[in-house]
């Protein structure tokens, strides 16, 4: 679904509309519980999708339609995590009990099964601002420019963050097999 | 890649500064993602063009992008029912809706109560000499000045309904009127010097400004909230990273200074 299409639903779910508001979810929702898992750690992922989409849709009221709403709910997703790696930090032993009631159909909180073990550990490797970059420019397929605008930075940033992603997963991975056929 | 055929390791000669391919990967890096210029991916075929090294890297990295991205990723929690609740519900429209209509209605009431205060007063003027003056101003023109201010309040009122994004600059000048206007209603009338009917116009007014204060709360503020404005767009550079200014600004030939994390 495109971004304007997206922001078109936010805005009637603005204005009361619950069953724009339903779609505006389903149409978000993976990426928002993927960004999560890359952001913080899959086991909280939908721990806090559920906690990103309460403060959006909470605040909702007040997002005025000038900015991609995916990308103004991306920017909560990212604070959302933030806010729950400084809570992590600050109480380091802080077992978070799963909450086995919460959970739909009885579906574990899995890492997303299409990326490789090893993928996923060198992702979870990088640099924190180098992951969110590529994160968001790979895995969510935004722009340079709605990524920066997610992470309030200039394009320029998201723009070597992305490559020196790139140079750590081609470091971390190495493609052994890969062809030389060069000439 | 384009051109050189067959240039086994001729490439390496000169040593060609790492920072040079440091440069040329951040771009290529662009070009992948389909973010790089015209003039910058020419740039970047011509440093591929001597750079074997630049050339595998590219190679690599398109290779590590693809096996990340995936292609089709299912899987992840459904959350809609859980959230949806969130959501401002369609009473929040209806309120909002109803308080606006509201507030037009009180508008014209307003405005039709000043009309009529104009006319009782410039039919009252045509009766000759005020007899009570006061503060330099005769009853006549105290009843105009009234009769302006009630129309005026009137006119506001249907603009706020319709512009409501300025309506909230007019509720303390409204709020300190109607205080007030209540507190020397009440002592009017208890000193008899107003007729019931005259303070129940007030309630008009009293009226107007609650729905008004309604209008206000289910309008979007400007500028609140997590709303993300223009605002991002200008922010200058912070931490870190050069903002080479991408595409066109990027000056010729490769030079940058060093490009360490």
């Amino acid at each position: 679904m495109d971004d304007a299409r997206i922001t078109a639903l936010a805005l009637r779910a603005r204005e009361g509309d619950r069953t724009a508001a339903g779609e505006f979810v389903a149409a978000t929702q993976h990426q928002v519980w993927r960004l999560l898992g890359h952001l913080a750690d899959p086991g909280v992922a939908e721990e806090l999708a559920q906690e990103t989409y309460e403060r959006a849709l909470g605040s909702l009221r007040r997002y005025r339609g000038d900015a991609p709403a995916r990308s103004w709910l991306l920017s909560i997703a990212r604070r959302v995590a933030a806010d729950h790696l400084r809570r992590r930090a600050r109480r380091p032993v802080a077992p978070a009990e799963p909450a086995e009631d919460d959970r739909p159909l009885g579906r574990a909180p899995q890492p997303d099964p299409a990326e490789s073990a090893a993928v996923r550990d060198a992702l979870a490797a990088l640099d924190a601002d180098r992951r969110e970059a590529f994160v968001l420019t790979q895995l969510i397929g935004l722009s340079y420019e709605d990524a920066a605008a997610v992470c309030r930075c200039p394009i320029g940033t998201i723009r070597s963050r992305v490559a020196r992603a790139r140079a750590d997963l081609v470091d971390a991975l190495g493609e052994p097999g890969a062809q030389r056929r060069s000439g | 890649m384009t051109g050189n055929s067959g240039r086994p390791r001729g490439d390496q000669q000169g040593m060609a500064g790492s920072s040079d391919c440091d440069v040329c990967r951040e771009a290529v890096s662009a070009a992948l993602d389909g973010e790089a210029g015209a003039a910058e991916s020419a740039r970047v075929d011509a440093h591929l063009a001597g750079c074997a090294a630049c050339r595998a890297w590219r190679r690599d990295a398109e290779a590590v992008t693809r096996r990340a991205r995936t292609g089709v990723v299912v899987g992840g929690p459904d959350l809609v029912d859980r959230v949806v609740g969130a959501a401002p519900g369609l009473r929040a429209r209806w309120w909002g809706v109803t308080a606006r209509a509201g507030l037009a209605a009180a508008g014209l009431a307003q405005a039709v109560l000043g009309l009529v205060g104009l006319l009782g007063a410039a039919t009252h003027a045509g009766h000759g000499d005020d007899p009570l003056v006061l503060l330099g101003a005769g009853m006549a023109h105290a009843a105009h000045e009234s009769a302006a201010w009630n129309l005026a309040l009137g006119v506001a009122f249907v603009a706020g309904a319709i512009w409501s994004r300025h309506l909230a600059g007019l509720m303390p000048v409204l709020g300190a009127f109607i205080a007030v206007l209540a507190v020397l209603s009440g002592v009017d009338l208890v000193a008899g010097r107003v007729e019931p009917a005259r303070v129940a116009a007030h309630l008009v007014l009293v009226a107007g400004f609650l729905l008004g204060l309604a209008v206000v709360r289910t309008t979007p503020r400007p500028g609140a909230g997590p709303s993300p404005g223009a605002r991002w767009r200008s922010r200058p550079t912070e931490h870190g990273a050069a903002p080479e200014g991408l595409r066109a600004a990027a000056p010729t030939g490769w030079e940058r200074e060093s490009d360490v994390a």
